[in-house]
């Protein structure tokens, strides 16, 4: 365990909109190479934890750490290049065409040349079957189709961490298995993740550990099998009698 | 009807009738056109202001506000007044000047509302995609979000423009010497001493200028869409 590299560290997260308290302190590991899916009732905060993370939402309180490095508002752009982002929207970039959706981050920001960039996308479109699209403008792809550019759009940058909120959520059901099967292959890759799905049968088969969340407090967490089969508290029992 | 054509002949082949028609019609076009440039710049300032994050613009974000806010209740003639009979009462100040600032002015008021409205109709997850690539906020705003909010501004933008040159019209209140004034004054007793054909030749005037610029921004908009086509 001691040997493994810390990757994010979160401590005392707390996230309050307005009155609204959505994140009560959250103390959080993800070392390397963990495949983490985060689970709990709608409402609950996973989203905004993982929001928290790349400050798509400024944290009201706590501090996390990107390996040794506290993340803060001048660092934040270094920061989210290591930490990739999947949305449940998609967020494409609409204006953009498939190809300049991959390459605009890498090449702006001196990642590769305009020319490695490109080639690096065609083979990552060619992998998912859409380097036909390449000239496409999103608004021209199915949902499950624009979804696994984005995932390919966040792999462009080569991040350290792959943060995924809730990517198949907005998908029809066909689509939900292309993507799910992309997600799969990347994470089997090797790649850091944190998931937060209602894909309960995808989270127990991919993940290596499950955090559950409720009311912005992490209520439980252990491996897929001891948090499915045998959950210690009463709140993640009732859940799990609902959904499963 | 004979008398229609007789005016319209007479109109047409007056040297002094055609100059006067001319020289509104470019006065028309000058007002217009800075007033419609001045007040587009000065309207992407007060909007890039009122969308932008920074604390320290928070100051000039209060006086935009109020600034919009008396601008669009006021009547656009008493803001004229005011300009030519208040702040600009200085003699042998250039008249053209004054109305264009008046008109200028006011538009900003309307078209930052409009880029405003436009910037915001871009939906907050196109930000939060180039945000999360690590890309700066700089670089978000102008590739990503301004691209799309063009799309919306424009068909607006462009009624605002049309708006403009018809409201310029109104300078014939404060004397000058503009298409409305010129279709006046032609009609007048000393001069034609009928109003009919000067009046509908002015407002042919109006009418084509605004309907080459609707084909216009009919245009540019279709070019703009492109990207929508779900083909």
């Amino acid at each position: 365990m001691s040997e493994r590299k810390l990757e994010i560290s979160v401590r005392g997260l707390r996230k309050a909109f307005g009155d609204n308290k959505v994140l009560n302190g959250i103390n959080f590991d993800l070392f390397d190479g963990e495949k983490v899916v985060v689970l709990g009732p709608s409402g609950s905060g996973k989203s905004t934890f993982l929001r928290c993370i790349n400050r798509l939402e400024e944290p009201s309180e706590g501090e996390i750490f990107f390996e040794d490095t506290l993340i803060d508002d001048k660092n934040i752009q270094e920061m989210r290049m290591e930490i990739g982002m999947v949305f449940q929207h998609f967020n494409l970039i609409n204006n953009l065409t498939v190809m300049e959706n991959l390459t605009l981050a890498p090449v702006k920001l001196h990642k590769f040349s305009a020319d490695e960039a490109e080639a690096k996308a065609r083979k990552l479109l060619k992998h998912i079957g859409l380097v036909g699209k390449a000239d496409a403008f999103p608004a021209s792809l199915s949902g499950g189709q624009k979804q696994r550019v984005a995932i390919i759009r966040a792999l462009m940058m080569e991040p350290k961490v792959l943060l995924f909120d809730e990517p198949t959520s907005a998908l029809d059901p066909e689509s939900i298995g292309d993507v799910l099967s992309l997600i799969h292959e990347v994470v089997e890759g090797g790649m850091t993740t944190m998931i937060v799905t209602h894909e309960m049968n995808f989270a127990r088969e991919i993940a290596s550990r499950v955090v559950f969340i409720d009311k912005g407090r992490i209520i439980e967490e252990g491996t897929p099998s001891q948090f499915f089969t045998h959950p210690k508290t009463p709140r993640v029992k009732e859940f799990l009698e609902k959904v499963l | 009807m004979d008398n229609f054509f007789e005016k319209l002949v007479e109109l047409f082949t007056t040297p002094e009738y055609i100059d006067s028609l001319l020289h509104g019609f470019l006065l028309t076009l000058e007002i217009s056109f800075f007033a419609v440039l001045l007040g587009f710049l000065l309207g992407l300032i007060i909007a890039l202001t009122e969308t932008g994050k920074s604390k320290w613009l928070a100051p000039l974000r209060f006086i935009f506000r109020i600034y919009v806010t008396v601008i669009r209740g006021t009547p656009m003639a008493l803001q004229l007044f005011i300009m030519f009979f208040v702040i600009f009462a200085i003699r042998d100040f250039p008249q053209v000047i004054t109305a264009i600032l008046a008109f200028a002015f006011n538009s900003a008021a309307y078209s930052s509302e409009i880029i405003r409205g436009g910037i915001l109709s871009v939906d907050a997850g196109q930000t939060e995609a180039g945000l999360a690539l690590g890309l700066p906020y700089r670089t978000v705003f102008l590739k990503i979000v301004m691209p799309q909010a063009i799309k919306n501004i424009i068909p607006a933008l462009g009624n605002e423009v049309i708006t403009v040159i018809k409201e310029t019209a109104i300078v014939s209140m404060v004397g000058m010497y503009d298409l409305n004034m010129a279709a006046k004054d032609i009609g007048s007793g000393q001069n034609m001493a009928s109003y009919v054909v000067p009046m509908f030749t002015a407002a042919l005037f109006y009418l084509a200028v605004v309907y080459l610029i609707t084909f216009v921004i009919k245009r540019v908009e279709k070019r703009l869409r492109r990207s929508d086509v779900r083909a």
